[in-house]
């Protein structure tokens, strides 16, 4: 318990020495000096250091999740899904996607979509040639999503391995596939997807305006650029109380859950690091996207920022 | 690592979709023009050339480097004028928006700009047809005052331009239950209502009313009721090409004629009714006065 108020009285400190550094420290400029949590590591130790940091967490990962924010961010995670409104037909790209909760909330999306759109159809055909109805089930029964399709891709293989047994646990197989790749250099060619979603993973890419700009490279003109992430609450008190609960309890189930307490202090450091919604809607405007906007939920404890390719 | 260097000012980011204003005149889908220099992507790559049709394959790209843009309204206007072909079928959702979407070479995620129940879309379709029915009405104007045409009697002036605003509905009028009621949203009332008002006012405008007294509002009124009872009636009638309906109206805008002339008898009566009134008390009076007297 000592251990854990002497650390976070450090944290204090460094956190308002942080706050005071330039911006370079949030990973903007192409300054070889970059922010581990609250460290100060260059650009390639930065990326080695995330690499483990998720190849340790992998396998507790969901658990660690449910464990931290109670659940609820699955109640996030369906809000994006919404918010997304897929129609059947759509094409995924879900970056940092590593355990797949984002894909499989989209494949059930879209499935549900699907049988409506199928319902209507029918109801408006109510008569149909036998050489009609004949047709209609042939392609119903090759398209139960209507053809919409969702790629996964992370940088980490652990996660990846992770979110492919998770896929064959739940009976996932249609319409998903798995990519290695990173964000800021995507192995996909220009204007491919419909959507391109990156949930809780843009805070550790190394080079934020790199993936963004890669993110505006693969999407289709019309395309839409969605992204989910821990950002900045603004009203005191909740920020004080969150503070207080990032900085003393995940660190502590970190240890207790995963047996990893640095990983998760360097996830709460992580999100303190992390632009606020106002700078990272600047940040998706220079990427050239337009009509950007962002949605707090819970109050700036996690933002949903969106913004079309036009 | 791609060494990239894109210039600061938004300005002179190629936009991938928005068209320059100029070619909106050409009257083409798509611009042919290339990329920005600082950027050659592998894929699709287009050289500068004349604006062509539309193009068979791939979607629309890059922009020119020139100031005029479309803004990102005067895309989303295009893109609701493209899905409303598909209404019929899909209804005033945003699948609708998004098959529109598709038609113009977008994105069919370009249909999260709308909100989901289509408001937008069936907002959108209103104003076009206020938009022609101005039109129709100015350019029946005009015939008239060029003398060759004869100027109509209030009665059939507004019957007929109650009937070509609601048969604009006709293509869409299956699904014109659920937009009506997306139109009643509190949310869409503001608009909807002000759409419902400006139309109004005018067909007024053109029936040449110049009023700027009390008959103002009534008069809007009056042809408010008789627009949104027609609309009702249509959407239940069955008959060949609305013949109901359009007898419907007939009748309410009889009504509505008799009615106004039917007012100006009540006040004259009551004008009548006031005198008689004054009449009694003056005699109840001087009877009173005189029975006093003696």
């Amino acid at each position: 318990m000592a251990a854990v108020l002497l650390w976070r009285g450090r944290a204090r400190a460094l956190l308002s020495r942080v706050r005071g550094a330039p911006r370079a420290l949030r990973g903007l400029a192409a300054g070889p000096e970059m922010h581990f949590g609250f460290q100060s590591v260059t650009e390639e130790e930065r990326r080695e250091k995330i690499y483990q940091v998720f190849e340790n967490v992998a396998k507790k990962y969901d658990v660690m999740n449910d464990s931290m924010t109670l659940g609820i961010h699955r109640v996030w995670k369906d809000i994006l899904v919404h918010k997304m409104n897929p129609s059947p037909g759509t094409l995924l790209l879900d970056v940092a996607g590593g355990t797949g909760d984002i894909a499989f909330r989209f494949i059930n999306y879209v499935r549900a979509a699907r049988e409506r759109q199928l319902q209507r159809k029918l109801k408006h055909h109510q008569n149909l040639s036998w050489q009609e109805i004949f047709e209609n089930y042939q392609e119903d029964k090759f398209n139960s999503l209507g053809s919409s399709q969702v790629v996964v891709c992370d940088i980490n293989r652990e996660m990846l391995k992770v979110g492919k047994q998770k896929a064959q646990h739940l009976g996932y197989s249609e319409g998903l596939s798995w990519v290695l790749g990173n964000a800021e250099e995507l192995p996909f060619d220009d204007d491919k997807f419909d959507v391109y979603t990156i949930a809780f993973g843009i805070r550790n890419v190394t080079r934020i305006d790199l993936a963004l700009q890669e993110a505006y490279r693969v999407l289709k003109p019309g395309g839409r650029f969605l992204c989910l992430e821990f950002s900045h609450v603004s009203n005191p008190l909740l920020s004080r109380l969150y503070d207080l609960y990032s900085f003393q309890v995940i660190p502590v189930l970190g240890e207790v859950i995963a047996g990893d307490w640095k990983s998760y202090q360097y996830l709460v450091e992580s999100i303190r690091q992390f632009p606020p919604q106002e700078e990272l809607k600047a940040m998706i405007e220079d990427a050239g996207f337009f009509k950007v906007d962002y949605e707090n939920l819970n109050f700036g404890i996690v933002a949903i920022h969106s913004g079309f390719k036009l | 690592v791609r060494c990239q260097h894109y210039p600061p000012l938004r300005a002179l980011q190629a936009s991938a979709v928005l068209r320059r204003v100029s070619d909106e005149h050409k009257k083409e889908p798509f611009t042919s023009s290339s990329q920005q220099q600082f950027d050659p992507h592998p894929a699709g790559h287009q050289p500068e050339q004349e604006p062509q049709g539309p193009r068979s394959s791939s979607t629309g790209q890059g922009g020119q480097e020139s100031e005029d843009y479309e803004s990102e309204e005067q895309l989303q206007r295009r893109i609701l004028t493209a899905a409303l072909e598909f209404v019929p079928e899909h209804g005033w959702t945003a699948e609708a928006i998004a098959e529109g979407a598709k038609t113009l070479g977008l994105s069919i995620a370009a249909a999260g700009m709308f909100h989901s129940d289509g408001s937008e879309l069936i907002l959108h379709f209103v104003s076009e047809c206020n938009t022609k029915l101005s039109e129709l009405l100015e350019k029946e104007q005009k015939l008239v005052q060029l003398g060759k045409a004869e100027k109509k009697p209030t009665d059939e002036f507004l019957r007929d331009a109650v009937e070509a605003r609601l048969r604009m509905l006709i293509p869409y009028i299956e699904k014109w239950p659920q937009a009506l009621s997306v139109l009643l949203l509190p949310r869409n009332i503001p608009s909807s209502l002000s759409l419902l008002t400006s139309m109004i006012d005018d067909i007024w405008h053109y029936a040449g009313d110049q009023s700027t007294d009390f008959n103002w509002y009534t008069r809007r009124a009056v042809l408010t009721g008789i627009y949104n009872t027609t609309e009702l009636v249509m959407l239940q009638d069955s008959s060949p090409d609305f013949e109901d309906t359009w007898r419907f109206l007939e009748s309410r805008v009889a009504d509505a004629m008799t009615m106004s002339s039917a007012a100006s008898q009540v006040q004259s009566t009551g004008e009548a009714v006031v005198q008689g009134l004054m009449g009694a008390a003056v005699t109840v009076s001087s009877a009173e006065s005189s029975r006093a007297k003696t």
